[in-house]
């Protein structure tokens, strides 16, 4: 999932930045508000934190015009005013979710995943396909109810073709939302991560369709391999 | 007691009935007086053509040789019919002739049977109330020869009434009058006043947020002072309002992100049990959070203990270059990591003549120290790397000047607010150095000027205040 955090407090923003990807998330970090303005039109993002007293431009400004141009994106507001007014102001002004400092990095992070559930219209937590099932929160993957040992990255991986079941992702969407600014992108990592799911999940796993993309495969191959899949699902 | 009515309209009405208390009461004595002389003149002129018309022909026939005197007059109930009667009082006029031994020889045959005879008596005679009769005023008037006397009189209650029914009739027109004003002045106050209750009512139903002025047309003119000082009120309420929401906002801002800084940092330091390199440089951040944190208690305990202050606690003569000297010296470790350049400039005559120029001779060194420090300690965050801060002292004061990129003007009027700080610092700062250097300025009867310089850059000046 591929976060773009606004925040001009250096100290903050490298906390966000650092935790979020800890926990899963893919963060592009901008300090201001007239260049973060332009940056959600620049990759494919899943949410925004935004802060409000930014530089150049003040985070309602920018909430509002990105709200004016049709911009739909997930919005969680982080900051310190923490009035009534403030949150309602926010609120009104187009934002999903409002949060203020101090706060636990874990919420931040539960937030922005209901945000992102939400988003794709799902209503519970765990995404499930055939027997396999994927807990946001935790990074956790589980098989026919065994855990299945993934790394980071595999996991976002997985969680991209999850949340979107029956949705062909060509390769350039799928390193933009595994990639963040400045990350170094090798052309065939894609490639590796989909070889290791198919590896630890099974070869049914994800379907490759030959100049178009990747595709989650049918439930069934999912859980056909595993011997008490009726079980799981 | 006047004091104590509270309601305009109780009180004009209360001073409008006793005004024409005052000058019914005037009034009616000056007309007591004329009506008096007039009724005087009237029944006199009565009393004298009666006796004059009793000592004409007629009564000449009334004689003393006479062996039966006449029969009185027949009374009026005789001759009248009771319906005819008109007002007829038999005792207001009387009349009794006497020969000149003072025998009465005729009478009216009512009231004029107790007439004295008085031998000497000419013209006209008060007689005070006496034996049980009532006071009269009697004329006597004698025949030329002498030979009979006629005395006429009159009953002076019967004067008396006459005056009093006068003056008493025009008691009623003034009551109607009275009561008329009290009604009108009741009904136009009312009136005047509904307006009045108008504006209470609407601001009594006012959302507290709401500050359109009350438009001073809607009342009386004598009124429109109280609204016209209401909305200037209520302007300077909202723009205290709004001074203390921003104040809170900066406060809150200012003081939670050091907070949030580090909680996040400390966070990510938990997560990053396996990665030595993240963890590393969250607890780094998390070292740095502390000492902003710190700095920030230090700054907030500095300007808590200044605020209270009145006076300059323990003055003493002060040795300025030393000072100036000395702040440099503080200040020179961070301008160093920041790649900036410090500098001392001082007016050559200033230091030459060792006098203070502006600045006071005596003070608190550890207070001046410290908003040096704050000064120095501004310009040399927000100036780039490569820049340069002057610490300058001229015959005007002293001035901390740095080439960096000054303050937005929309900013400036609100940087010396307590916790303010214009948006995006890179830099950490508590928002309250500026207010700190302030007071210790103005517990020095100095005065902190904050501009931006012509050239480019930011001035701090302290001057003498005037």
């Amino acid at each position: 999932m591929r976060i773009l955090l606004i925040e001009d407090d250096p100290m903050i923003g490298d906390g966000l930045r650092a935790g979020l990807t800890q926990l899963g998330f893919t963060v592009d970090w901008f300090r201001d508000g007239a260049t973060g303005f332009a940056a959600l039109a620049s990759a494919p993002y899943d949410a925004v934190v935004l802060d409000l007293g930014l530089p150049a431009r003040d985070g309602l400004d920018v909430l509002a015009q990105w709200r004016a141009q049709g911009r739909d994106e997930p919005v969680l507001i982080l900051t310190a005013r923490d009035t009534l007014d403030d949150r309602l102001q926010g609120l009104h002004g187009g934002a999903d979710d409002y949060l203020c400092k101090p706060f636990a990095l874990a919420e931040v992070a539960a937030r922005l995943q209901a945000l992102i559930r939400r988003r794709h219209g799902r209503v519970t937590p765990v995404l499930r396909h055939g027997a396999i099932a994927l807990d946001p929160a935790a990074r956790a993957v589980t098989r026919a109810g065994q855990i299945v040992d993934l790394t980071g990255r595999e996991i976002a991986l997985l969680e991209l073709f999850m949340n979107a079941p029956g949705r062909v992702l060509p390769r350039a969407l799928l390193e933009e939302k595994l990639y963040g600014w400045g990350d170094e992108v090798d052309s065939n990592t894609i490639e590796v991560y989909i070889h290791h799911l198919r590896r630890k999940l099974g070869s049914g796993v994800i379907r490759t369709l030959r100049g178009v993309g990747y595709a989650l495969g049918d439930a069934d191959d999912c859980g056909e391999n595993a011997a008490d899949a009726g079980a799981a699902s | 007691m006047m004091a104590r009515i509270q309601s305009l309209r109780a009180r004009l009405m209360l001073w409008l009935a006793l005004a024409l208390a005052v000058v019914w009461t005037l009034a009616s004595l000056l007309a007591y007086g004329a009506v008096k002389n007039a009724v005087g003149t009237l029944f006199d002129s009565q009393q004298s053509l009666l006796a004059r018309q009793l000592l004409s022909g007629q009564v000449k026939g009334v004689d003393a040789r006479l062996e039966e005197p006449p029969a009185p007059l027949p009374s009026a109930k005789r001759l009248l019919a009771k319906d005819a009667r008109g007002g007829i009082d038999s005792d207001a006029l009387a009349f009794a002739v006497f020969d000149r031994d003072g025998r009465m020889l005729w009478n009216d045959g009512a009231e004029g049977h107790h007439l004295t005879f008085a031998p000497g008596a000419r013209g006209f005679v008060n007689q005070n109330e006496q034996h049980g009769h009532h006071a009269w005023r009697v004329l006597y008037m004698a025949s030329e020869d002498g030979a009979t006397i006629v005395a006429v009189g009159q009953e002076i209650e019967h004067r008396r009434d006459a005056v009093r029914a006068v003056v008493l009739a025009q008691l009623w027109p003034w009551l109607a009058a009275l009561f008329a004003l009290l009604a009108l002045t009741w009904g136009v106050i009312g009136a005047q006043t509904r307006s009045l209750r108008g504006v209470a009512r609407e601001l009594m139903q006012r959302a507290a947020d709401d500050d359109t002025p009350i438009a001073p047309e809607r009342v009386t003119l004598e009124v429109r002072p109280v609204i016209e000082a209401l909305n200037a009120l209520r302007a300077r309420t909202r723009a205290l309002i709004a001074h203390t929401r921003r104040f809170t906002a900066d406060a809150a801002h200012e003081l939670r992100s050091p907070l949030a800084a580090l909680r996040v940092q400390a966070e990510v330091a938990q997560l990053a049990a396996h990665d030595a390199a993240a963890r590393q440089h969250a607890l780094t951040q998390l070292i740095g959070g502390i000492d902003r944190a710190t700095r920030l208690v230090e700054q907030l305990l500095a300007l808590s203990r200044l605020d209270p202050m009145n006076a300059l606690p323990d003055a003493q003569k002060l040795d300025w270059p030393q000072l100036l000297q000395s702040a440099l010296r503080d200040a020179q470790p961070a301008a160093q990591a920041n790649g900036i350049t410090l500098a001392l400039e001082e007016a050559e005559a200033e230091v030459a003549a060792g006098a203070s120029g502006a600045l006071p001779a005596t003070g608190n060194a550890t207070l001046l120290a410290l908003l040096l420090r704050n000064l120095l300690d501004n310009a040399v965050r927000y100036t780039p790397a490569g820049g340069r801060v002057t610490l300058r002292r001229d015959a005007r004061g002293l001035a901390v000047e740095d080439d960096g990129p000054g303050v937005a003007p929309e900013y400036l009027a609100r940087i010396h607010e307590r916790f303010f700080r214009p948006p995006g610092q890179s830099q950490s700062g508590s928002g309250l150095g500026l207010s700190i250097a302030r007071r210790v300025a103005e517990l020095h009867g100095l005065e902190l000027t904050l501009e931006n310089r012509a050239g480019g850059g930011f001035r701090a000046a302290v001057r003498k205040a005037r």
